[in-house]
């Protein structure tokens, strides 16, 4: 009976997410004419995509029991530095992407290395070093700096057959690790490791090696994030990525990953990245102030973290 | 209780890790005063006091949540919205001083209660939570301001607190340290301070002993919300112009004066004495930046890996059982 009561409650869960993406996006549509506009479909999928990126990392991290903080300014680092690079042009362009990406996994890695050496709580860990990458991005400059290149911009505002390439960016993504979650030895070894840590390293799972793994995993969409982020914007800003992380980490919660870790869903964290899209999207369409929707944010965030929380006992 | 508490202490890594921020202070003060020879006159040190008050005053009410094994991230969002509230209720007549005062510390105070209610009736993570109130507070506040600088503060506020006693020790300065003195009793000489620490190092065990666990937490939070305004204000009395923005980022210097105090993440350790030793460390730290001429914004990584290395030391100290 509990089994079974337990066990509708979870696939409540997981359609939970949808439910409520058909009633945002419903009430969008039939509130605002200019929300069904074509080519505000198409801005709301090109917003969601920087988002989506961050999200699918932090699926990784929040599945193994963990979260990762530094992902908006690690962003952020990469808009600053592939653009100031690439209009300083001294290196190739697949050069400088590339080593963007390898920027973001580094930073993931460092991430991974520092929790294993010194055995302290995620979140302290990357709090501090949200501060750390905040300072050295403001050190590098704090005004705009650099351009992005041609290509980084198309990627990100353009379309191929009608649907925006950054939307397809991420489809691709999504794919690739949704395959890695589910169907592999690393995916299946991260959710035992977020289940129960200690059960998991006496079943011989190298506990350590996958915290590493998640996030690396974490940094690299991050970085790719911030490639997608730079060519929207397209110049160097360097408050670019703060306060995504946060985002992130609301988006996966409504997706129905349990913050406690041992289950998650990237399908689910995108249907979370869309809720938030929409609800931003509606509410610039109806000329909310900034601030206002400052507070609405934070309200979601308080919503999301009061609905999903840890069931067993402390 | 007290039986408890002294079998608790004969750890020797506890007690290694309950000064080792007094000694970490007169290193960084020696390394200071080999830098610069300004460090050891009384003016500055009275000036680097006064400097660190909003930040070491918030972190006063950080402390109990922290003991607590709770945390608070919506401060850097209660200093910036007190302080906006003040200066606006102010509106640059003294006589609204009183008033004015009373309605930022009644703010402060509730938004610290909802959190505590927040965290004491549910399960929710108090890291995310108060993340989460700090982005509607910031919210709250630019709507209240409309994004701008608004309110003018009472002609005397700031000239009183800047005022120094002897030609010396600004009164900010000294009230920051009477505040410090105010938590210190708190946390030792009342039931409460006991209940923080009992709760902290085993929440389970202190609910099963019957203790008021909710009651406690949402008291925690009240106060750091309160000691928040207080901050406000201070920071409000220091520059003595209101800024919407003013407080941004405090809960970084805040969260690492804490930590670096010896109150870790854990909770039922630490204490409010560490903490006021901790903020004095950042400050002195900062000055140290500028004044070696390295770039302003170093502070943010200087804070960030105080974070990290001092909760990882801390935690190592501890044998990782607190």
């Amino acid at each position: 009976m509990a089994l079974a009561a337990a066990g509708s409650r979870r696939a409540f869960e997981s359609y939970a997410i949808w439910l409520l993406l058909a009633v945002t996006m419903t009430a969008a549509a039939g509130g605002i004419p200019a929300f069904r506009h074509p080519e505000n479909i198409a801005n709301l999928l090109r917003q969601s995509s920087v988002l989506g990126l961050l999200a699918v990392g932090q699926t990784f991290v929040i599945a193994a029991g963990m979260i990762d903080l530094s992902v908006g300014v690690v962003a952020g680092l990469v808009v600053v530095l592939s653009c100031w690079i690439l209009a300083a042009g001294v290196a190739p362009e697949i050069v400088v992407l590339a080593g963007m990406l390898a920027l973001g996994t580094g930073i993931g890695v460092f991430n991974g290395f520092l929790l294993n050496l010194l055995r302290i709580h995620p979140l302290i860990l990357t709090f501090g070093m949200l501060s750390v990458i905040q300072g050295l991005i403001f050190t590098l400059t704090d005004r705009s700096i650099g351009r992005a290149s041609p290509l980084l911009q198309d990627l990100a505002n353009g379309s191929m057959l009608g649907v925006p390439q950054a939307a397809l960016l991420l489809l691709a993504v999504v794919v690739v690790f949704h395959i890695v979650l589910t169907r592999t030895r690393f995916g299946h070894h991260l959710l035992a490791v977020g289940g129960n840590a200690e059960s998991a390293r006496r079943a011989g799972i190298n506990v350590s090696r996958v915290r590493l793994a998640c996030f690396a995993v974490s940094g690299f969409c991050a970085a790719l994030g911030g490639l997608l982020l730079a060519g929207r914007l397209g110049t160097g800003y360097p408050l670019a990525g703060s306060g995504l992380e946060l985002d992130a980490i609301v988006a996966v919660v409504l997706g129905g990953t349990a913050l406690s870790g041992g289950r998650a869903s990237i399908v689910g964290a995108i249907g979370g990245v869309l809720v938030l899209a929409i609800i931003s999207n509606a509410l610039n369409l109806l000329e909310v102030s900034a601030f206002v929707q400052m507070f609405v944010k934070g309200a979601i965030v308080v919503a999301a973290i009061l609905v999903n929380q840890p069931r067993s006992e402390p | 209780v007290s039986a408890l508490v002294s079998a608790r202490r004969v750890s020797p890594g506890d007690l290694v890790g309950r000064y080792a921020i007094f000694f970490v202070l007169a290193l960084v003060l020696l390394a200071a005063v080999l830098v610069s020879d300004a460090f050891l006159q009384p003016t500055y040190i009275g000036n680097m006091l006064r400097q660190v008050a909003p930040v070491g005053i918030a972190a006063i009410g950080v402390t109990f949540v922290m003991i607590l094994g709770g945390v608070d991230l919506s401060v850097g969002a209660v200093i910036s919205l007190t302080s906006v509230l003040c200066a606006v209720f102010m509106n640059g007549d003294p006589a609204n001083m009183p008033v004015a005062i009373a309605l930022a510390c009644l703010a402060g105070l509730t938004i610290g209660v909802a959190n505590g209610f927040a965290v004491a009736f549910t399960r929710a993570s108090p890291f995310i939570l108060t993340l989460g109130t700090g982005i509607m507070v910031l919210g709250l506040t630019q709507i209240y301001s409309g994004g701008t600088a608004r309110g003018i503060v009472s002609p005397g506020f700031r000239e009183f607190f800047n005022a120094r006693i002897g030609g010396v020790l600004p009164v900010l300065a000294v009230a920051f340290l009477l505040l410090a003195a105010l938590g210190l009793a708190i946390q030792r000489y009342t039931l409460f301070g006991r209940y923080l620490f009992l709760i902290g190092s085993n929440p389970r065990a202190a609910y099963l002993s019957g203790l008021p666990v909710a009651q406690v937490t949402v008291a925690a939070y009240g106060l750091s919300g309160l000691f928040g305004a207080i901050g406000g204000l201070a920071l409000l009395a220091r520059s003595g112009v209101s800024n919407t923005l003013s407080g941004q980022g405090f809960e970084f210097q805040v969260l690492a004066a804490v930590v670096l105090g010896g109150t870790t993440f854990q909770g039922g350790r630490g204490g409010i004495g560490g903490t006021v030793a901790g903020a004095l460390v950042l400050v002195m730290a900062f000055n140290l930046v500028i004044i070696s001429g390295l770039p302003y914004h170093l502070q943010l990584v200087v804070m960030g890996a105080i974070i990290i290395l001092a909760s990882a030391a801390y935690g190592r100290l501890g044998g990782m059982s607190g």
